[in-house]
């Protein structure tokens, strides 16, 4: 994989303010439904500095999924703290919160989630749009991005009429777009092929190598957590393991 | 934050598109409820607009002209310019001067028996300008047998049912007699020219027509002496305005004469009028009551369908409002396409209607209504005021129906619905 120079603009976010991208501080949240409580993630710290490319693990129901959205400002944290990008996010009103996730974070969900009336060009500049980014310069990005990561020429197409690894890359464009702090990806790889999803990691690799996109996944899958240069594990909601692999 | 409009049109007409049959039973329902609100309302107008139309054009005329003190008494003596009389020529063309009259008509009046024979019935005298009144009153154009009097003649022309009472046909001898305006007893013979059949019976039985002169002649008033100057105005509702123009014209040179329109002296039309437009509104409401029922059901399905995605649009950095607003957005274009479909369905039949009323005498014969000569015809009059209007209740029904569904997208929870 080829190191490029990174142009300040991409970085620059991060870069000033020298904060991690995401600080947890004993973080727990806890579903109560009928009576019945769940813990599902369980006093968890954490660190992940900018420009890491970050491997959550564990068994099912080990509070992956739980933890992210809780990181990502989709779920409220029953207790604990949570900073993305330097700022606390854990009592931000919603609004505000919306906007945070809209300017720093980047979603990549398990079964891609575009938005099936839009084309695929207009599902990658969706979140630049909700800026009010004009038009010009939202099409200029997305289509020197769509090159760069090898679906040039599918812009125009609907989600419907693109393959799953094709769609998985246009929500892969959608997330980094925006040059967020931080892209949150959830099983990005469960509903590809293993041919495809290598592709997709590369892909993922070469984004984080070369824009410094910080990427946190949740995966079960074996090649992505080889990748990994940080693996976290687990399990019943509690960090089991927290390894730097490079 | 600079967000415009067109991204979120486009993104509610695709949506649409999704499910194109829903949205077309959906848009197809609220063009409906427009089309027929603006349709009823346009045929409500065309009736009151025949009626109104037959009721003052049968004999009345849309716009009268006495002396003030005619009305109510109809004293034989109250002729315009009291006793010295009036330049009638003069009078009749200052009247059909208006630009909203068609044709003016002086008239005489009187009250008498009418004998032939053995039989002799209680008849009500009309004195006209047989020529002039043919412009005037529809009734001249209800001729069955014979002709219209003509000149200064003594010629009658009678009712159906007071000619079967008289047992009498063109061309029979008739002895009148009426109290004249000098005290004494005015009597004459008088020929039969014609009958007419107006399908009114107070008309038919009661009423006979004769040359304003030789009613004159009869009840001993002088020729510049009459009663009434009638016009004949197309368009009832120009009417005021018209009596307002003479009121002032007619003051410089006919001082002593009152000019009334079919709104003083036929209230009840007025009356009559009012109540079909309160019907209109109590239909448009009616109608898109029933419709926001309607769109707010499909709305709700096509927005519950779409949760996941309002998840999404969430977790991307839409805030509930503009989740909300995109909602909003889509049935912005639901209206606008309901409206359109609904115009492109009925302009055309209001234009086909208007210009050619179906007959539909097969369905019931001549009838009458509140004392107008009702043609067997649907007649439609173009309703604008309510096109608009019912256009604006349109999009207030669809955005009004869209607003549950849109606040219940705007509170999707992404991590809820992101879930598998
Ligand atoms: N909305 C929820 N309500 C109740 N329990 C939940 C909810 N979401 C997750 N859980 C529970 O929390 C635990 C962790 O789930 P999750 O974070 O989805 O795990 P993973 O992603 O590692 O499979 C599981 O026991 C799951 O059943
Ligand atoms: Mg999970």
């Amino acid at each position: 994989m080829k190191q490029v120079t990174m142009e300040p603009s991409e970085t620059a976010a991060t870069a000033v303010s020298g904060a991690p991208a995401v600080r947890t501080d004993d973080v727990w949240k806890v579903f109560e439904h009928d009576g019945i409580v769940v813990e599902a993630v369980r006093g968890v710290s954490l660190a992940i500095e900018p420009r890491d490319f970050v491997v959550l693990a564990g068994p099912s129901g080990s509070g992956k999924t739980t933890l992210l959205n809780m990181i990502g400002g989709l779920t409220r944290a029953t207790r604990g703290q949570i900073w993305i990008d330097g700022r606390d996010i854990t009592d931000l009103p919603e609004r505000e919160l919306a906007r945070w996730r809209l300017e720093r974070v980047g979603f990549v969900f398990q079964a891609y989630n575009l938005l099936p009336v839009l084309t695929a060009l207009e599902n990658a500049e969706f979140t630049m749009l909700l800026r009010g980014i004009p038009e010009d310069e939202r099409r200029k990005r997305v289509e020197s991005l769509f090159a760069e990561i090898g679906i040039a020429g599918l812009e125009d197409r609907r989600p419907s009429k693109l393959s799953g690894g094709q769609q998985q890359r246009v929500a892969v464009a959608r997330a980094v777009v925006g040059r967020p702090a931080l892209v949150l990806a959830d099983e990005p790889t469960a509903n590809l092929d293993s041919q495809t999803s290598s592709e997709l990691i590369d892909l993922m690799a070469r984004l984080n190598q070369e824009h410094g996109t910080t990427f946190v996944f949740a995966t079960h899958d074996t090649e992505l957590m080889r990748r990994a240069q940080r693996f976290i594990r687990l399990v019943d909601g509690q960090v089991v393991e927290d390894e730097r692999r490079r | 934050m600079n967000r415009p409009a067109a991204p979120w049109l486009r993104l509610g007409w695709r949506n649409l598109g999704r499910n194109s049959r829903r949205t077309v039973l959906t848009a197809g329902g609220l063009a409906l409820g427009y089309c027929s609100v603006v349709v009823m309302t346009g045929l409500g107008r065309g009736m009151v607009a025949e009626m109104i139309g037959n009721g003052t054009g049968v004999l009345s005329g849309q716009l009268q002209v006495h002396s003030r003190d005619y009305l109510p008494e109809r004293s034989v003596h109250e002729t315009i310019g009291g006793r010295d009389g009036a330049d009638v020529e003069g009078l009749v063309e200052a009247v059909a001067a208006d630009p909203a009259v068609i044709a003016a008509a002086p008239r005489v009046y009187g009250g008498g028996l009418v004998s032939g024979g053995d039989q002799t019935v209680a008849a009500g005298l009309i004195g006209i300008d047989p020529k002039r009144e043919a412009n005037v009153s529809l009734i001249m154009r209800t001729g069955e047998a014979g002709r219209h009097p003509s000149g200064e003649a003594n010629e009658l022309w009678i009712g159906q049912e007071m000619a079967r009472q008289l047992s009498v046909e063109p061309g029979d001898e008739l002895v009148v007699v009426a109290p004249a305006a000098d005290g004494s007893l005015g009597n004459d013979l008088f020929t039969v020219v014609g009958v007419f059949r107006s399908g009114l019976a107070e008309i038919d039985g009661t009423i006979a027509f004769l040359p304003y002169q030789s009613l004159q002649r009869l009840i001993a008033l002088s020729s510049d002496r009459v009663h009434e100057i009638a016009a004949r105005i197309e368009d009832a509702w120009e009417a005021p305005a018209a009596q307002s123009r003479l009121v002032a014209s007619l003051s410089v040179s006919f001082g002593g004469a009152k000019v009334e329109d079919w709104t003083a002296f036929q209230p009840e039309m007025v009356q009559y009028a009012r109540l079909f437009e309160s019907f209109e509104w109590v239909l448009l409401v009616i109608v898109f009551v029933l419709a926001v029922f309607g769109v707010a059901n499909t709305m709700l399905m096509a927005t519950f369908e779409r949760r996941r995605e309002f998840a999404v649009l969430r977790a991307l950095g839409a805030t509930p409002g503009v989740v909300l607003k995109s909602v909003l957005w889509e049935s912005v274009v639901l209206g606008a396409a309901s409206l359109a479909l609904g115009a492109a369905v009925t302009l055309p039949l209001l234009v086909w209607w208007h210009e050619a009323p179906p007959d539909v005498s097969w369905l019931y014969g001549d009838f009458t209504m509140a004392g107008g000569l009702v043609r067997p015809v649907l007649r439609v009059e173009y309703p604008f005021g309510m096109m608009v209007f019912a256009a604006f209740a349109l999009f207030v029904t669809a955005i009004g129906a869209a607003l549950l569904p849109a606040v219940r997208a705007g509170r999707v929870r992404p991590a809820d619905a992101l879930q598998d």
